[in-house]
């Protein structure tokens, strides 16, 4: 079990990361209220030993992707996300970043995880794989059609 | 894409709100982080486990230093106890010898007082209070490992009995007293039962078991011909049987001057052997002429 002073490091360092892929997740409040406290006293009661920061972020990443996995499953929800959520976020979100957002949240939760996990975080393919248990060849199939939907929704000028 | 992406994402965060009622929570679920505070669970069941592991050691270490023997006090007279002392100086055990050596060993309560005291109360008691009023020897032998402990204890003997006579206080060692267990004799008596078989090769320690100190002192000393080396040195009367040739009956020799006469009556049937007795006999009677 670890310490205040870490629980509170870590909060304090990874809460933004653990709110985005909430966000992508998930369309309410409370279930992110929910992951927030799941994710944290996971990483408090862990004796999962880190060999640096990037070993520690790509455990929160996947700790928090497989709790949402779990809780949507486990309440048997709609897998679509409202633009309530987004509406939830700071005034700052400008027209262009909710198209961008509505974009990647339309995709089915499997591309979600890797559009944000490569364009956001800048994660490789193989290193996705590693962090979601999967085939490198599968991440970039994944990849690939994440794109091409995008391109869809978003038209050329989104081109990656 | 990408930048767009990040421009967007980068605008969703953690509000302050839900950071403080994850802590909030955090603090709740883990009691206060009460028991991260505390030494994790593992080890502190290992520490439970030193702490018994220690504290049996500790007591079998106790319990060890405090009843093992390092002396032995063995005291004869014709029942014979043995008095285990530990390295504290404080009798452990009291074993008798024998039947009547139980019987004494039972009567005797010194077992925890220190060794001194646990002479005193021997020496006190009835039993070997009564002995001695008859004229027995009583012989302390000490045994031990450690030399100086065994020499304490060997002067405390001798200055518990000074002002007793026929008590006769000698040192031996471990070794010897193993060897008296093994003959079936208490240590002081097989001392003895050594002395009398140099002098007479054919006893055997079955020979001394039933006598008493006095019985096997005195043997010693008609075999060596030494008055002297009977308790109280009266031999005087044995002379006076020992001129009759060989005369002697012991209840003559008790029987002062006259003893003689009657003497010479039993003497025929007990032959030379007895002698001792007679020489024995001789001294009460002088002792009491006195």
């Amino acid at each position: 079990m670890r310490s205040e002073q870490e629980a509170n490091r870590a909060i304090e360092r990874y809460a933004d990361t653990v709110r985005r892929i909430c966000m992508i997740h998930l369309k309410n409040h409370a279930d992110t209220e929910d992951i927030f406290q799941n994710v944290f006293l996971k990483y408090v009661l862990s004796t999962a030993v880190f060999e640096n920061e990037e070993h520690e972020k790509a455990w929160f990443i996947r700790v928090t992707i497989n709790a949402c996995r779990d809780l949507l499953k486990s309440f048997f929800r709609s897998r679509t996300v409202s633009l309530d959520t987004l509406l939830d976020q700071p005034a700052e979100l400008t027209q262009e970043d909710h198209t961008v957002l509505e974009a990647v949240l339309a995709l089915p939760p499997k591309y979600r995880d890797v559009v944000y996990l490569h364009y956001y975080e800048g994660y490789t393919a193989p290193q996705i794989g590693q962090i979601l248990k999967k085939n490198v060849n599968t991440i970039y199939t994944l990849l690939n059609r994440a794109k091409q939907a995008l391109k869809e929704t978003l038209g050329g000028e989104y081109d990656a | 894409m990408r930048d767009e992406l990040k421009t967007a994402l980068d605008k969703v965060t953690a509000d302050n709100a839900l950071k403080e009622s994850t802590r909030a929570f955090l603090t709740r679920q883990t009691h206060d982080y009460g028991a991260a505070k505390a030494r994790p669970r593992a080890a502190r069941r290992l520490a439970a486990a030193f702490a018994c592991l220690a504290l049996m050691v500790t007591g079998g270490t106790g319990y060890w230093v405090y009843f093992s023997p390092t002396c032995a006090v063995s005291i004869d007279i014709n029942p014979s106890v043995e008095l285990a002392v530990n390295r504290f100086d404080k009798v452990i055990s009291v074993d008798g010898i024998g039947e009547d050596g139980d019987a004494l060993a039972e009567s005797l309560d010194v077992r925890f007082l220190s060794y001194a005291d646990a002479l005193d109360r021997l020496l006190q008691n009835p039993t070997v209070e009564n002995y001695l009023a008859q004229d027995e020897v009583l012989s302390i032998a000490v045994a031990g490992d450690d030399q100086g402990q065994t020499d304490a204890i060997l002067a405390q003997s001798e200055t518990c009995t000074a002002d007793t006579q026929n008590v006769y206080c000698h040192a031996a060692s471990a070794e010897e007293i193993e060897q008296a267990h093994e003959a079936g004799l208490s240590f002081g008596k097989y001392q003895a039962f050594l002395e009398l078989q140099s002098l007479d090769p054919s006893v055997a320690p079955e020979d001394v078991q039933g006598l008493t100190m006095r019985e096997i002192r005195d043997r010693i000393a008609a075999l060596s011909g030494d008055p002297e080396s009977v308790p109280g040195g009266h031999g005087y009367g044995a002379g006076n049987g020992n001129g009759q040739g060989n005369g002697m009956g012991q209840g003559a020799g008790t029987g002062q001057g006259t003893g003689h006469g009657a003497g010479n009556g039993s003497g025929q049937g007990n032959g030379m052997g007895y002698g001792a007795g007679n020489g024995n006999g001789g001294g009460k009677g002088q002792k009491s002429a006195q």
